[in-house]
């Protein structure tokens, strides 16, 4: 059931795959606060990136790794933090390159930053965490 | 399940209440491929069942483009939603292809 005002939250351990992400993302989209539809767009891509970077470039879709997720959110705030089991990648080098207009990877980390208020990786690159802060929440 | 109308030169794909994201997009991968390699030159996306498109789907619509512009043909994307009008103009989509909304 959507929560009305309080902070809701979720806390899952996944097997790294993608099936395994969108049953999360269907129990996320249950219970997601956000009431403005841009909101709960800018939430699900942002928890999608976040889930999807950690199976496929964490875990090298390996479903023998996990992936622990835990979600916070209110309608003013929605933090995540994602952790999985692989070897961690070197985001400052992906960070400064970005994507070229024509290249058809390397938007995960684009989409983060353009839609996230805060994106921090630990030093490794295993453990990412967001901070999103809704304009019709809370003010920044 | 996904419908594909052709008029003349233009080749349309609907991927009917389908998300375009990373565990679901093989199918379209496949079905554009096909498309593509059967000689259609003008691939018109219609995504006015479409919700999500993640970067992965992202991805896709920038290798057709990539593809059919190397064979001299053009790739267009109708009826997305406000958020995924949002979504392509922040990534900059509309300086590869036509994107419309509803």
């Amino acid at each position: 059931m959507p929560c009305a005002s309080a902070a809701c939250g979720l806390r899952r351990t996944l097997p790294a795959t993608l099936e395994a992400i969108e049953a999360f993302l269907i129990e996320f989209k249950r219970s997601a606060c956000p009431a403005e539809r841009a909101d709960r767009f800018a939430a699900e891509l942002l928890l999608r990136e976040a889930l999807t970077n950690a199976v496929v470039h964490g875990c090298r879709s390996d479903a023998n790794k996990q992936i622990r997720c835990a979600v916070r959110f209110s309608p003013a705030v929605l933090l995540i933090r994602v952790k999985d089991d692989g070897e961690g990648f070197d985001w400052r080098s992906a960070q400064r390159c970005g994507a070229s207009l024509t290249e058809c990877s390397g938007r995960g980390l684009e989409i983060l930053r353009c839609y996230a208020t805060h994106v921090r990786f630990n030093n490794k690159g295993n453990v990412l965490t967001i901070l999103k802060r809704f304009k019709k929440g809370k003010p920044q | 399940m996904i419908l594909v109308t052709r008029d003349n030169n233009k080749t349309t794909v609907r991927p009917d209440g389908e998300d375009i994201v990373a565990a679901t997009l093989q199918e379209l991968r496949a079905k554009m491929r096909e498309i593509v390699a059967e000689g259609a030159r003008e691939l018109v996306i219609d995504l006015s069942t479409v919700r999500m498109v993640d970067s992965s789907g992202i991805g896709l619509l920038i290798s057709a483009y990539n593809t059919l512009q190397k064979a001299g043909g053009q790739l267009a994307v109708i009826h997305a939603s406000a958020d995924l009008l949002e979504l392509f103009q922040t990534l900059r989509m509309h300086q590869h292809f036509s994107v419309s909304g509803d």
